[in-house]
């Protein structure tokens, strides 16, 4: 346009938006190294809530609840959600605009509304047969449930972008279906399931408030214990082990960066 | 092969087994959890906060704000507050993200990628850790709320959290990203020989913006909104964190009825107005986008 100052106001916008978004994430990286606990002055650098973080049970097993939540999950919805988006692409000629609208309902819901459905079923459930007490199964169950539609939706819109030819190419090529599955189809749509387990992965990591209402007593994930302990207002940790958090989602965005990189360099 | 079975059979068998797990697992562990959470609302609250029969609609009564003392706007100011503080994120995340997406289309095509993960990145973290930082942003005696003291904004000695300022400031935050990605997606496509004809027509600048800018921004515009609107309305976290128990919304009003309250079936009432909420948002954005062309695609 006409270049000059509409530019550069524009640049002092993102500049402004910039710190903006890193401000409050930088004050919980600045503050995890303060030697006082306080949210005012720093006083020196110090490592101490670190060492008060590896010292805690409780935190070490909310991480590791967290993870191993975030792996059963989205193992088990990678390979519903791959069946259904699957299913949805060699049948896309019949009606399925019910089996879509089924597919987007753990999307559009509201999590509080979510979290709250579960809670109650699980609870009613347990009362009359004393199974799915509030625990780490009851929250695998409901990251399932909010997964399966992004995994569908990732290898559906892989299948799409497939030659069509090759489904055809491959029934001459190998005899039965299930060599057809090993042979063809699973290589041929593995970035996407890779990327739909990242995804999955990453969801349940992230997820608070579906966890939060599933969740039993023994089953505290990262957030879940962040959430309590800012609540009680008493535990100096929280802006380490947010730190370390932080941490974790800085690699992984580089790591897509250098993967978008490369990706773009070899098609050219 | 089994070549003895006809092929539609074989179709439709093949299409069962693909989708019923998954279809299933919704059914069973989303839909009958939501239909036995709609049904609660119309039961009668136990003296354990228990839902029992028999069936009423007092649930619906105590949302709108009647019980024992009579009638009280508690209810409808939250419900009010929540409006207001969608519309008023809403729209400010508007006001920044358009001028910001129409910045990284302007920048040179090996930076927008970056650029674009740089905006996307803190949304990545925790919405709980994001929320403690603003708190410790915002908490008496730092820099900002010092600042806002010496401003005459707040009295001395209080912080800019909790308070209602916090929790827009925080949707702000967090809904962000949702709109600057449709956004960018539109003014990606953009004709620019549009404006140069306006600009030929001699449109001042404001005028060949809205006339050849603005309509081709649309679908990615609506998009944003519906991507921002319908989670902010029903946010949980953040006023949780930031706001204090005059800055509730509606999620915090359901979600104390499970909690301390006890009162299911106000609970449920409440979860319900949030569904109908949700659903209105989604058929306003297809009578929208089948009005303004290709809304729909964007969106998720």
């Amino acid at each position: 346009m006409r270049g000059g100052s509409m530019r550069r106001s524009l640049a002092v916008v993102w500049w402004v938006v910039m710190v903006f978004l890193y401000l409050p994430l930088g004050v919980v990286v600045l503050y995890s190294f303060n030697s006082v606990n306080s949210a005012a002055t720093f006083a020196h650098f110090s490592l101490r809530w670190y060492h008060r973080l590896f010292s805690n049970p409780q935190i070490i097993e909310a991480f590791w609840h967290s993870l191993l939540l975030a792996l059963i999950s989205s193992m088990i919805a990678v390979v519903l959600g791959t069946l259904i988006g699957y299913g949805m692409y060699r049948h896309r000629g019949r009606r399925l605009g019910w089996l879509i609208a089924l597919i987007y309902l753990p999307i559009v819901m509201p999590d509080i509304v979510f979290g709250i459905s579960e809670m109650t079923f699980f609870v009613r459930f347990n009362q009359l047969t004393g199974l799915l007490g509030p625990g780490l199964g009851t929250m695998i169950i409901a990251h399932v449930t909010f997964e399966i539609p992004f995994v569908a939706l990732i290898v559906y819109s892989r299948f799409v972008g497939m030659d069509a030819t090759l489904f055809e190419a491959s029934k001459d090529l190998y005899a039965g279906p299930v060599r057809r599955v090993c042979h063809f189809i699973i290589p041929a749509i593995k970035p996407a399931l890779i990327s739909a387990f990242f995804l999955s992965f990453t969801l349940s990591i992230d997820d608070f408030v579906i966890s939060f209402f599933t969740s039993g007593p023994e089953s505290t994930t990262l957030p879940i214990y962040i959430w309590g302990a800012i609540r009680k207002g008493v535990s100096p940790e929280i802006n380490a082990i947010a730190t370390l958090m932080i941490g974790a989602v800085a690699i992984a965005a580089l790591l897509s960066l250098a993967l978008s990189r490369r990706r773009s360099a070899s098609r050219q | 092969m089994s070549s003895g079975v006809p092929r539609a059979l074989r179709e439709t068998r093949h299409l069962l087994w693909t989708t019923l797990p998954a279809a299933l697992w919704i059914v069973i562990f989303l839909i009958l959890p939501s239909l036995y959470l709609v049904s609660m609302a119309f039961m009668t609250n136990g003296p354990y906060g228990q839902p029992q029969l028999p069936l009423s609609l007092e649930a619906f009564h105590q949302l709108a704000g009647f019980g024992f003392l009579g009638w009280s706007p508690g209810n409808l100011y939250t419900l009010l507050r929540s409006l207001w503080q969608t519309v008023l994120s809403t729209t400010m995340v508007v006001v920044l993200a358009y001028p910001l997406a129409y910045y990284i289309t302007t920048c040179r095509q090996k930076w927008r990628p970056i650029m674009l993960l740089a905006v996307v990145v803190p949304s990545w973290t925790n919405q709980v850790i994001r929320a403690f930082g603003w708190m410790n942003l915002l908490a008496p005696d730092t820099w900002l709320s010092e600042l806002a003291v010496r401003l005459g904004f707040i009295p001395e000695h209080l912080g800019l959290f909790p308070s209602s300022f916090a929790v827009t400031l925080g949707l702000i935050y967090n809904f962000l990203p949702f709109m600057v990605l449709p956004l960018y997606a539109a003014f990606e496509k953009l004709d620019m020989s549009l404006l140069e004809a306006a600009r030929d027509l001699y449109a001042s600048p404001v005028r060949a913006f809205l006339a050849a800018v603005v309509p081709q921004t649309l679908p990615g515009l609506l998009a944003g909104i519906v991507l921002v609107a319908i989670p902010a309305f029903g946010m949980y976290v953040i006023p949780e964190l930031l706001g204090g128990g005059r800055s509730m919304m509606i999620g915090n009003l359901v979600a104390a009825q499970f909690a301390e309250g006890s009162n299911w079936p106000l609970g449920a009432a409440g979860s319900i107005l949030m569904l109908i909420a949700t659903l209105v948002g989604i058929v306003l954005l297809r009578r929208l986008g089948r009005r303004f062309g290709g809304g729909e695609e964007v969106v998720i």
